[in-house]
């Protein structure tokens, strides 16, 4: 009984020390990856910001990038919280299509009329099963942001999942202002649709 | 006229005129509470806006509410066209100087916060950080300390008690002053106490100092956020859910940085 156990203990451990050793390796080759992955993706992102194209310019040529890097429709899932199993098939059509555009404009207003924008690339850490990528960006005459990137491997393949400007998470204070949004306009998923719209129309007529 | 209000405002040795004051402070505190215990409102029965509503934090939302309605329109006809001004005529270099100089002056507030938090090297850093400052720093106007590695790094009383294991109490949003909460409110009031410009002999120009000193920070600081807050008004749905998320999750960061601070206090190239 004794030898049995301690047996199936020390098979147990060989087990899980052979799953570390095989998880370690695949961790850091996922650190590694994601900070490729923002390093390039960052380069792309900078290169069509300090270029000397017009802001409307800029905005066509990031929205193929971010399509490419930026898990949008799992941030939209994310935003929309509890009310996500609620909408209807057509209500969550029409949020993620409208919240593609929310997104777009406000990473565009957000560093589009900049020039001379520099990144660097610090620490790497797991958060979760993701991975999260610490950056200092750098605009001129602005005090440095400490921005993190959350890169989620989830889909196959790399995609920012989340980003954190000095702490506060893009997509988490995102939820919570469309959950209160909704809860104040008595649980309409429609009301939050009809604000959203108005606000991508609001924001294409300066 | 200094000499006659700084005469005025001599520390009394009798105990009475200086405890009329802290009992009138005590029934406010007391009044404040009660007030808030009425506003309260009922927790929701349904279990996601229950998980919702505790995840928001804020019992007193109607109130907060308004006292955010009232902090944003007196803003909007007082404090940003002021700060708005400001960037407009002072030029960036002076502004950074100027907000380096009220970091350095607030930085022994930061280094009693850390050694209150037990992070001994946080500490050095700020008073390595002040020392260096005030005299190579021209009286904090340069911030030599950065280059020498020592960057600045926020600490308050709020975030000392966060680091004690106090829970942060329903989110406050306090008029004029922003989003808050029951800890990082009395932190507020423990900062007021560490800091050594409140302790200023009088009548030696050292109050006009401070007061000069006090405004132009305010104004200072609501410049250093003309634009962040103007998107987020602009960006945001409901903008008083954004500011308290936003608020929370980053007093929550700052916390947890401080805790996770190991550093030891021997320099890097010793180990």
């Amino acid at each position: 009984m004794k030898t049995a156990l301690s047996r199936r203990h020390a098979l147990g451990l060989a087990a899980a020390a052979a799953a570390l050793q095989v998880t370690a390796p695949a961790r850091a080759a996922s650190a590694e990856e994601a900070r490729t992955f923002v390093s390039t993706f960052g380069q792309q992102l900078i290169a069509i910001v300090n270029s000397d194209r017009s802001l409307a310019d800029k905005k066509t040529a990031i929205l193929p990038l971010l399509q490419d890097h930026v898990d949008m429709d799992s941030i939209g899932r994310y935003c929309l919280g509890r009310y996500w199993r609620v909408a209807t098939p057509e209500q969550q059509t029409r949020f993620l299509a409208v919240f593609h555009q929310i997104l777009v404009n406000s990473i565009s207003d957000k560093i589009g009329d900049y020039r001379g924008v520099t990144f660097t690339i610090g620490n790497v850490s797991a958060s979760g099963t993701d991975q999260a990528v610490d950056t200092v960006i750098n605009r001129p005459e602005q005090p440095p942001v400490n921005a993190q990137w959350i890169v989620s491997f989830s889909s196959g393949k790399p995609m920012v999942v989340d980003v954190m400007a000095e702490g506060p998470s893009l997509r988490l204070t995102t939820r919570q202002d469309y959950a209160s949004f909704i809860g104040r306009h008595n649980g309409s998923i429609d009301a939050l649709l009809h604000a959203l719209d108005h606000q991508v129309a609001a924001h294409s007529t300066p | 006229m200094r000499a006659v209000t700084g005469s005025n405002l001599q520390p009394s040795r009798s105990c009475t005129p200086a405890r009329r004051p802290r009992r009138i402070a005590r029934f406010l505190a007391g009044l404040g509470l009660a007030t808030l215990a009425g506003c309260a409102a009922p927790p929701p029965k349904d279990p996601d806006a229950l998980a919702e509503y505790r995840e928001a934090n804020d019992p007193y939302e109607s109130l907060n509410r308004k006292m955010y309605d009232v902090s944003m329109t007196l803003d909007k006809y007082s404090m940003r066209p002021v700060a708005k001004a400001y960037v407009w005529a002072v030029p960036y270099r002076v502004r950074q100087s100027l907000g380096t100089m009220v970091q350095t002056m607030n930085e022994p507030v930061v280094f009693f916060n850390d050694v209150g938090a037990g992070k001994p090297r946080r500490a050095g850093d700020a008073f390595v950080r002040w020392c260096v400052n005030m005299v190579a720093g021209l009286g904090g106007l340069i911030d030599v300390a950065k280059y020498a590695g020592y960057p600045h790094h926020d600490n308050d009383a709020g975030l000392t008690l966060a680091t004690w294991g106090v829970p942060s109490g329903p989110y406050l949003f306090l008029p004029m002053m922003g989003p808050s909460s029951i800890r990082d409110g009395a932190g507020y009031g423990i900062d007021v106490g560490l800091s050594p410009w409140n302790y200023v002999p009088r009548g030696y120009g050292l109050l006009t100092f401070n007061w000069a000193y006090n405004i132009m920070g305010t104004i200072n600081g609501r410049a250093d956020h003309l634009d962040a807050l103007d998107q987020l008004q602009k960006d945001a749905l409901d903008p008083y859910a954004t500011i308290r998320s936003a608020y929370q999750q980053q007093r929550k960061a700052q916390a947890e940085a401080i805790s996770n601070d190991h550093r030891a206090t021997v320099p890097d190239w010793y180990n």
